[in-house]
């Protein structure tokens, strides 16, 4: 186990690295930037500002001191377009926002979707399982950008339950809309699987034999079922949270919730590109880390694996 | 995103698959009647065609082009601007008083034709990589496999976006990333049935007669696999179609005066709170039939071709 995620490890750095690399030399090689504009600004002028931003010195210079800082004090240097602000602080200011709503967004997409997969399947046919089927193809035609506006349209234009957007230090009513909006359409994907997989173990041999020794319908689902149908379900929450994160860029964007995925686009806007890489950055390593979390869960879960590695 | 969808992309489902797409003869055959008796694929095939239809021909009723400005209208959007027969803004007007109709014609063509073009070149790539990791298999096949699942674990929209401020925003940049981005679509299935015809005699011949590798995949493998990965298309294109609507959504992805769906969404999503219900009404309601419909496409393809659910 600890081999394994040693191994699971060694991968997941030199990624990040060859990321970073690709990143600076992206940035800094990139025809056009930050400072271009229709008036060119004169030469003199030209050149204190690169001064200022390190850029006149030789590239591999600028990479060791962008490295520098950002392995030793973990500094990702200013912003190109937000002259009194660095990028440490727009990330310091945007990413408990975002985390914030996502943490909940994925407790909204478990907490609701396995236990709607477990009841369809147990009530095959049933009410709850042509609910669940529905819900699903909802989700389908209304991704988040289509539920989004529905749902402002429903709970702040005509209800006025739900503030339409912004955040206020967090207060729940703030975080309800963009939690459920992000996570509406893989909750009702976990539930699909939760259903399909429950209904093959149900339908499995060890489960006829658990029937015939008489053990109650409780026992049987709790006991014996549940594991084998939610192993699956682990592994595609890797998946899940990389859409997640692609989700959240769209969320912050439209509920003005002052996260970092508003950074972002402004970045790309402004061609910020120090905000835009260490944001980029940002985001590939927590996909990177959730995936490998999650997986190192799945190979503790499943008994399987865990014996392979 | 769905279940069934991963399904199709797994490499299990993938191999299984292509046994028996190469092991029965009929199978091809036995798949259409199975899915000419899906109702609500059949149906939504229809609904889809008339999508089509409405992006192609619509632009012949429309009363007024997407670029004029209905002047008498302009500032009473809210109260004037609505659909009407009489004054011939069948869906209304926008914000800035252009014909909604119009507009929304403009954006099913963006957006319809995006969607085909990404998905087949991204196809044709994908097919083609497909084709050499099942042909060579060992080194070559661990090392595309490994690339593709390192770009699906990759969240796309980050990619998309610095790859848009470093080489401008224009249509064919964006039609550009959604390629590299579904660079492996159907790769599995065309590498999986690759695996399987490889072994067959008339390959063995053909190599006898002194083809060359390429030669062999190009002339006798993949004229073998037009039919399944045409049906990859219907699983590609509506992500592709996604992807661009909420990319153009966030303002980085179709630039006006063009428009799509997911830009006309988004104007409409902004304007919701003057009263201005039909800005969104109309483009969403396009959006959601398109997907609804490739949906259930999706499933009866699925559904008629899984060899397990038999």
């Amino acid at each position: 186990m600890l081999r394994y995620s040693l191994k699971r490890l060694l991968v997941a750095i030199p990624t990040i690295l060859a990321l970073i690399v690709i990143a600076f030399f992206l940035m800094r090689l990139a025809p056009g930037g930050p400072f271009t504009a229709e008036r060119p600004l004169p030469e003199s002028v030209m050149k204190n500002v690169l001064a200022r931003y390190g850029m006149d010195q030789p590239l591999y210079v600028q990479f060791g001191t962008y490295l520098k800082n950002l392995f030793f004090h973990f500094d990702f240097g200013p912003s190109f377009a937000q002259k009194d602000r660095s990028v440490n602080e727009i990330i310091a200011h945007g990413f408990p926002v975002t985390i914030t709503y996502g943490f909940w967004s994925a407790v909204f997409v478990l907490l609701l979707g396995i236990p709607l997969g477990i009841i369809a399947a147990l009530r095959h046919n049933g009410v709850w399982d042509y609910t669940m089927t529905g819900l699903a193809i909802f989700s389908q035609i209304f991704p988040n950008f289509v539920l989004a506006p529905l749902m402002v349209l429903l709970f702040t234009l005509v209800l006025g339950w739900l503030p339409g957007g912004g955040w206020n230090g967090g207060q729940w009513q703030y975080i309800i809309m963009p939690a459920v909006a992000l996570g509406t359409s893989y909750m009702a994907s976990v539930a699909r699987l939760t259903r399909g997989q429950m209904l093959e173990v149900l339908n499995s041999p060890f489960i006829r034999t658990a029937r015939a020794k008489g053990l109650s319908e409780r026992t049987i689902v709790w006991r014996h079922a549940m594991k084998p149908a939610l192993l699956p379900v682990v592994s595609y929450m890797g998946p899940v949270f990389v859409y997640m994160i692609t989700g959240s860029v769209f969320i912050d964007v439209f509920f003005s919730t002052g996260g970092i995925g508003q950074d972002f686009i402004d970045g790309a806007y402004s061609r910020d590109y120090s905000v835009l890489m260490a944001l980029a950055l940002l985001y590939i390593t927590l996909t990177i880390v959730l995936n490998l979390l999650m997986d190192l869960i799945y190979a503790w879960v499943d008994p399987k694996v865990r014996s392979a590695l | 995103m769905n279940s069934f969808r991963t399904k199709m992309r797994s490499k299990a489902f993938s191999e299984e698959l292509a046994e028996e797409i190469i092991q029965s003869n009929s199978f091809w055959q036995d798949a259409r009647i199975r899915f000419f008796q899906n109702k609500m694929a059949v149906l939504s095939c229809f609904i889809l065609l008339s999508i089509v239809l409405f992006a192609i021909f619509g632009g012949y009723f429309a009363q007024w082009s997407n670029e004029e400005i209905d002047w008498s209208v302009l500032g009473k959007v809210k109260t004037e601007g609505m659909p009407s027969i009489a004054s011939g803004h069948y869906f209304g007007v926008d914000e800035l008083g252009r014909d909604l109709y119009a507009r929304v014609v403009q954006g099913s063509r963006v957006s319809l034709s995006v969607g085909v073009i990404a998905s087949i070149f991204a196809l044709i790539s994908g097919a083609t990589w497909g084709a050499i990791a099942g042909y060579y298999g060992k080194r070559l096949d661990a090392v595309i496999l490994g690339a593709s699942q390192i770009t699906t674990a990759i969240p796309y929209i980050i990619f998309f976006v610095v790859w848009q401020a470093f080489f401008g925003r224009s249509t064919s940049q964006l039609i550009i990333v959604m390629i590299l981005v579904n660079w492996s679509a159907g790769l599995f299935i065309v590498r999986g049935q690759v695996m399987m015809l490889k072994e067959k005699e008339f390959v063995d011949a053909a190599r006898l007669m002194g083809l060359s590798d390429f030669q062999i995949i190009r002339k006798h493998i993949l004229p073998n696999m037009l039919g399944i990965v045409v049906i990859y298309a219907s699983l590609t294109i509506p992500e592709v179609i996604m992807f661009e609507s909420i990319v153009s959504f966030l303002g980085v992805g179709i630039q006006e005066p063009a428009t799509s769906w997911g830009k006309l969404i988004a104007e409409g999503a902004r304007t919701m709170q003057f009263g201005t219900l039909w800005q969104f009404a109309f483009p969403a309601a396009i959006f959601a039939l398109t997907q609804i419909s490739l949906y259930y496409i999706g499933d009866g393809l699925r559904d008629a071709l899984d060899p397990k659910d038999r």
